[in-house]
């Protein structure tokens, strides 16, 4: 599903340069649930916006379905995201200004032609149990409701692909296990997911979990699997 | 069957509604009322400086127009001294040629005659000035007394409210705009009680002080005691101080005839033939350019005026609409952050931030261009306009007001779309992951 090869991103302000990930190969097979943990700063999220295509690598390779997307234009990797990839942020990502479905629907508009676009957004709010608050404004809404319409809007489009970046982050414990359960879930039905946390305790939900440290997958985590076993500590 | 593709019989009314562009701007607009609200007002400025240019350059042009046509006299048969007094003549010579200017040189009504021979004249008509009176009972400022020819006018009844129900009888009066009285009220001058029958529109010139008699009365009260001042040349019956003429329209054997370099227009050639007649005599004759010429300076004026405006308003404009462009990009960059995450290619950011910077050029233009013509509606009927304006004005008609309120709110779109595809380019050529790290909900 996704393939990352030798993966490096410095950043410069013109005095001084920060390697945020430094030379990483990475493999998510499909139906996995890979978790990249690291502690803040690390280079995680910069990772994953390289692998989202958010973020340009200043070299190495990221191949989405034997895709190179270093390799194509903006709007072609705007296009292979909106049609491959569903991304949850660390904050809820919603606009404010429009109701909870028109959050949902604000995907299909940069692409039009899809049929049943409000039938689809309003199955996947009565699937994340938010049905009822369809027409209501995100600030009305609680952290772990905005958080599961954030999710809704990753899979409006029908992603092969989840990217969530922290999606627990600012989420209380009950908030928290609600949402991991919910990836469970949709890992249970085929969902390909890849998520960064600096919460160690997440790991059980993995089914694949990578190790970061100042930029790179920590040595010893490559591939291992835990299934949802107890988490293995870093070498 | 996709499993996330749950819904209920009751969505089925809400799934006719759809997420649009529209509602996207539209929300994004509602996000902060105060300042697109003062963007929408510096739009509506820029369009009603702009259509309140155009419109009083189309409204002063419509009156001349307008004039022109009620004006009639091609050429005016004058004593030829009478060219001194027109060379030295100031605002009240704006007029064209509706009433000849009151002037002491007068020549004789046999002038008709002879001008009534010449080939190609359609119309001819005398105009006597007998005095200026200066009687406060019956008006706030001087007013002229002129006589005119009832059966021959084409000059001055053209101008009239309301035509008359008969011709201008024996103890009638013709009275312009600023003299007061209503039709059918009494005018007492010299003894005598005058009936005014008819009044004029205004024409910001001499003729609204002026009451129009028939001739006969216009002698009469010539040698009426106080009437003419002392020392003024006495007038006797027969005198007139000029013929106003009318041409027909040009014939075939004039246009055919002649080269175009040194081929005088139809009107100056009959001028010339009626110069002719009177030759080396006391009466010339004058074409419409000599009346008309100061009238066209003011009108060139005005646009000249208005234009220096709108151009400075526009100019200002730009920066400012850019600015607040900008500020707009700037302050959504995580939005559009998030737009780029969710798929939005660069063009639709661009074009997001340029339909919104449009939409707001659009609602203010409409609102400047509505609020405009509101004012122009309520000013004109009270007659505030042509005085402030220095010259005739008459209101547009609709399709004209219509063409120009359109071309107000385009320039107005064009500024807004212009000044904000820099701020635009800027958005769609923002980092998506960096814009997105600066804040978050």
């Amino acid at each position: 599903m996704i393939e990352a090869t030798n993966l490096t991103r410095i950043f410069s302000n013109g005095h001084s340069e920060v390697r945020a990930v430094d030379k990483v190969h990475l493999e998510v097979n499909r139906g996995e649930f890979s978790m990249i943990l690291g502690r803040s700063g690390s280079g995680k999220s910069t990772l994953l916006g390289m692998l989202a295509g958010l973020i340009r690598p200043t070299s190495g390779t990221v191949r989405i379905k034997g895709t190179d997307i270093s390799s194509l234009s903006d709007d072609l990797i705007s296009e292979l995201r909106a049609r491959e990839i569903g991304f949850v942020f660390q904050f809820s990502g919603l606009l404010p200004t429009i109701t909870v479905i028109d959050n949902l629907m604000l995907p299909a508009l940069f692409y039009p032609g899809k049929t049943d676009v409000r039938k689809r957004a309003l199955g996947l709010l009565d699937r994340v149990g938010l049905s009822d608050r369809a027409d209501a404004y995100p600030g009305t809404l609680s952290s772990g409701e905005m958080k599961r319409v954030a999710i809704a809007r990753a899979l409006s489009n029908s992603p092969s692909l989840l990217i969530a970046d922290e999606p627990t982050g600012d989420l209380d414990v009950d908030t928290e296990f609600e949402i991991m359960e919910l990836f469970r879930q949709l890992n249970g039905e085929g969902m390909t997911i890849v998520m960064v946390t600096h919460n160690p305790d997440l790991m059980r939900y993995a089914t694949r979990i990578y190790g970061m440290e100042q930029g790179r997958l920590a040595e010893g985590f490559h591939s291992v699997h835990t299934g949802h076993g107890p988490m293995e500590p870093l070498h | 069957m996709d499993p996330w593709n749950h819904c209920t019989e009751g969505d089925q009314i809400r799934m006719k509604q759809k997420m649009n562009y529209l509602t996207y701007i539209i929300a994004g607009i509602r996000k902060k009322p105060g300042r697109n609200l003062a963007t929408i007002f510096c739009f509506a400025f820029i369009a009603a400086s702009i259509f309140s240019g155009q419109f009083l350059m189309a409204g002063a042009a419509r009156s001349v127009d307008q004039g022109l046509w009620r004006t009639g006299a091609d050429i005016a048969v004058v004593p030829t001294r009478y060219l001194i007094h027109l060379g030295a003549a100031g605002p009240d010579n704006t007029m064209a040629i509706v009433r000849i200017e009151p002037t002491p040189y007068r020549v004789p009504l046999t002038t008709m005659d002879t001008i009534r021979t010449v080939e190609g004249i359609t119309a001819a008509s005398p105009q006597l000035y007998v005095s200026t009176l200066d009687l406060p009972e019956i008006a706030p400022m001087p007013f002229d007394i002129y006589g005119i020819d009832p059966e021959t006018d084409f000059a001055i009844q053209p101008w009239l409210q309301a035509p008359l129900k008969d011709p201008l009888g024996p103890g009638e009066v013709i009275a312009g705009n600023s003299i007061p009285g209503k039709v059918a009220s009494t005018i007492p001058i010299a003894g005598h009680e005058y009936t005014i029958v008819g009044k004029l529109d205004p024409t910001q010139s001499g003729i609204d002080h002026t009451l129009f008699f028939r001739m006969e009365d216009a002698y009469a009260l010539a040698s009426t005691n106080g009437v003419i001042p002392p020392d003024s040349p006495r007038i006797n019956p027969g005198e007139i101080n000029a013929v106003l003429v009318r041409i027909g329209p040009e014939p075939v054997w004039f246009r055919t005839s002649g080269t175009l370099d040194f081929k005088p227009s139809y009107p100056g050639f009959i001028k010339d033939v009626i110069r002719k007649q009177f030759e080396p005599t006391y009466a010339t004759a004058i074409g419409r350019h000599y009346a008309i010429t100061p009238m066209s300076e003011e009108i060139t004026a005005i646009p000249d005026f208005l234009s220096i405006i709108s151009g400075i308003v526009v100019v200002a404009a730009f920066p400012l609409i850019a600015l607040i462009a900008a500020m707009v990009a700037h302050e959504r960059q995580h939005e559009i952050g998030l737009l780029r995450a969710l798929g939005a290619k660069r063009r639709i950011v661009a074009m997001l931030v340029i339909s919104e910077a449009s939409f707001l050029a659009l609602i203010g233009g409409i609102l400047g261009v509505t609020a405009s013509v509101l004012v122009f509606a309520l000013m004109n009927p009270s007659g505030i306009l042509a005085p402030a304006l220095q010259v005739s004005f008459r209101m547009p008609g609709w399709s004209e007001a219509g063409v120009i309120a359109a071309l107000a709110v385009l320039i107005v779109l064009a500024i807004g779309s212009i000044a904000s595809l820099y701020p635009a380019y800027q958005s769609s050529r923002m980092n998506p992951y960096e814009a997105i790290q600066r804040g978050g909900n």
